[in-house]
């Protein structure tokens, strides 16, 4: 029998078992009960060459278990032997104790397969798998790992057989090594710790599974190094940027030209190299301005920077200074609100950071009204928060700046200033990102409002002032782009080329067209006692106007000359279920 | 528009109706009265229809003075014609 074995290269559980068959001693006083297993075997060996994925003790465990012919297809002939070596075992040991280890050792075996096996094949196991087990036990060592560990999966175990053959052949492999101590701690222990051993043969598929299948184990995630610095730089730049989305698409132009003027023009361009740019950059965000006004504020800014730079924490009486100052540069710069406005910010911003105090005080000063000049340092903070810097203090105080001041807009500059810098001054890095994060929330609602109503003022200052005509506006553009629509339809179906004054024409005989047609509606309307118009008065008027005849009937022309959309809502059609659409 | 669409187009020609358009010229000239959905596609078809007149006549007339182009005269002239059509 062992002769039908291909010899395997590598030591498989196939062949161990083998060995260990060809080396125990095939005696078996139980022939009969053998030979039943056996003859069931004997089936089985025809199919062990089919299953040679199978584990040897898979097989010999269904074939213990499957007296039925379904289970003898898959015994190996090893389980043959293995049925006589165990029946040659103790079989006179039939106590209830190994009774019962018997049934939970092979009832599992038997769920493997089919779990009424399990119940049928109880009884005869048992006297097989007492002989067996003992038998393997005392001889075949190799054999035990995997007679008890797939036997010891609970009854209820209905996993699948390839998951019992991987683990047989894992719990084979284990028992290698383990060899002669496995095998009696677990007898004792089977009845007891079978939840025990249920989980250790729940426990250990996964690394079999792992090991057959390297491609499925999972890869720690290779990971980058952090730059913390970049990282909060990152953060505090997104958090930033989140908060004011809408100015970035304004700001983004003047800050590029004017951040290289005011950058250029930095006496103390190195010690602020770390906290100026930011400064710098917010400043032009929000400046709409011409040139002009950067470079006064740029000069304005080298003289407070100066300054203020070399004191990098604000105290209180900074803030108080550069309050004033800018209160001073409010008045005294007549220049554009948004310049004014940014610079404002931008020095606001400086000065609680850096103690560019004078700068701030003198671009808020800039600022017609503290009012602006809060908005314009919102609206410079926020534009400022798009700016990819890592200045998250000066970010951060331009932002608490001006969340304050929308807050109180209308409190005095000072005040929040002061009170503002206190809250700044001790800039922790974690104070500055919950202002940070305070920021996004009350600028983008101030910065929305506030917006609207500087954009046009610094649009103004940048292209020339448009009519701001609310009222005339509305009624200019998008009566023409209507008109211009027909205009097009009639130079369309004159199929020539026109002049752009016929075209002015047609539009002025539209315009007449529909005073006549809004009249004639209402004629209609009135005449058949309402006040809506309603299909029934279009339909009458295309008749008066000849369009519609007895001839040639609106729906006519609504397929002529409509697309089908609209025709679908104008015609009436029936359909399933006795439904018309548009309901009459 | 059947015969249309098979004619080449040069320009892009909407064919959607600009209901909007035509709803705030209605309140604009008639506050008091209301317009309803479907009658607002009728008063679309109905420019529409004007606009294909008012252009047949200019071509008639540009045509008739030997004109390859379309000149204000034209369209003048053939919208007196029209409009007093389509007065109802």
């Amino acid at each position: 029998m062992a002769d039908n074995f291909s010899p395997d290269s590598e030591p498989t559980t196939r062949t161990l078992l083998r060995r260990v068959l060809d080396t125990a001693d095939p005696r078996t006083p139980r022939r009969a009960r053998s030979t039943r297993s056996g003859s069931h075997s004997c089936w089985s060996l025809h199919s062990v060459q089919n299953d040679l994925l199978e584990t040897p003790s898979s097989r010999r465990l269904r074939s213990q278990t499957k007296m039925t012919a379904r289970h003898r297809s898959h015994t190996a002939r090893s389980v043959d032997r293995l049925a006589r070596v165990q029946a040659s075992g103790h079989l006179e040991e039939q106590t209830p104790r190994t009774l019962l280890k018997n049934i939970i050792l092979t009832a599992p075996e038997s769920s493997i397969v089919m779990p009424e096996a399990v119940v049928k094949l109880v009884p005869s196991p048992q006297v097989v798998q007492p002989s067996r087990q003992e038998s393997s036990r005392g001889s075949l060592e190799l054999q035990l790992p995997e007679l008890e560990l797939p036997t010891t999966l609970a009854p209820g175990l209905l996993a699948p057989g390839r998951r019992k053959q991987r683990l047989r052949l894992s719990e084979f492999q284990q028992g290698m090594d383990w060899g002669h101590l496995s095998k009696e701690p677990r007898e004792n222990a089977d009845a007891s710790s079978l939840t025990s051993s249920l989980n250790l043969t729940f426990a250990v598929p996964v690394q079999p599974q792992s090991v057959k299948r390297p491609g499925l184990a999972r890869r720690p995630p290779t990971r980058r190094v952090v730059d913390v610095g970049t990282f909060l730089q990152d953060l505090r730049d997104s958090s930033f940027s989140v908060a004011p989305p809408g100015e970035s698409h304004r700001t983004p132009v003047a800050t590029v030209p004017t951040d290289t003027v005011l950058e250029d023009t930095q006496p103390f361009s190195q010690p602020l190299a770390d906290h100026s740019p930011s400064v710098h950059h917010s400043l032009p965000c929000p400046s709409h301005s011409g040139a002009k006004e950067v470079e006064g504020a740029a000069r304005r800014r080298t003289r407070s920077s100066g300054p203020g730079l070399q004191n990098n924490h604000s105290g209180p009486g900074k803030p108080a200074q550069l309050l004033a100052r800018k209160v001073e540069e409010v008045d005294a710069l007549a220049m554009g609100f948004p310049n004014t406005s940014s610079i404002s910010g931008e020095d606001g911003v400086e000065p609680l950071q850096n103690g560019v105090g004078e700068e701030a005080e003198e671009s808020m000063e800039e600022s017609v009204s503290v009012r602006e000049v809060e908005k314009a340092a919102e609206e410079q903070e926020s534009a400022k928060a798009e700016e990819p810097e890592g200045h998250t203090e000066v970010t951060e105080a331009a932002g608490s700046l001006g969340a304050i001041e929308a807050k109180e807009p209308e409190g005095s500059s000072e005040d929040k200033d002061t009170s503002a810098s206190p809250q700044l001054a001790p800039s922790t890095p974690e104070f500055l990102q919950a202002r940070r994060l305070q920021f996004p929330e009350p600028a983008p609602p101030p910065s929305t409002a506030v917006l609207p109503s500087e954009l046009p003022k610094r649009l103004s200052a940048r292209i020339p002032p448009r009519p701001r005509i609310p009222g005339s506006r509305p009624r200019q553009d998008p009566y023409k782009a209507g008109l211009n629509h027909y205009a097009k339809l009639f130079s369309f179906y004159a199929k020539m080329p026109m002049e752009k004054k016929a075209v002015e024409m047609v539009e002025k005989c539209l315009d007449k067209y529909f005073q006549h047609l809004c009249e004639d509606l209402e004629v209609f309307a009135a005449h058949a006692g309402r006040k809506t118009v309603r299909p029934e008065d279009l339909e009458l008027l295309l008749r008066r106007q000849g369009l519609v005849t007895d001839r040639v009937s609106l729906h006519v022309l609504v397929e002529r000359h409509l697309p089908l959309e609209y025709r679908q809502l104008l015609i009436p059609c029936a359909f399933s279920g006795n439904s018309v659409f548009p309901t009459q | 528009m059947a015969f249309s669409t098979t004619v080449s187009q040069r320009k892009m020609i909407r064919r959607k109706a600009p209901r909007g358009f035509l709803k705030r010229v209605f309140k604009r000239q008639k506050p008091q009265l209301r317009l309803e959905t479907s009658s607002d596609l009728l008063v679309h078809l109905n420019c529409l229809l004007f606009v294909h007149r008012l252009a047949e006549e200019s071509r008639i007339n540009a045509c008739g003075s030997k004109c390859g182009v379309i000149k204000k005269e034209h369209v003048l002239a053939a919208a007196k014609v029209i409009l007093k059509k389509s007065r109802g």
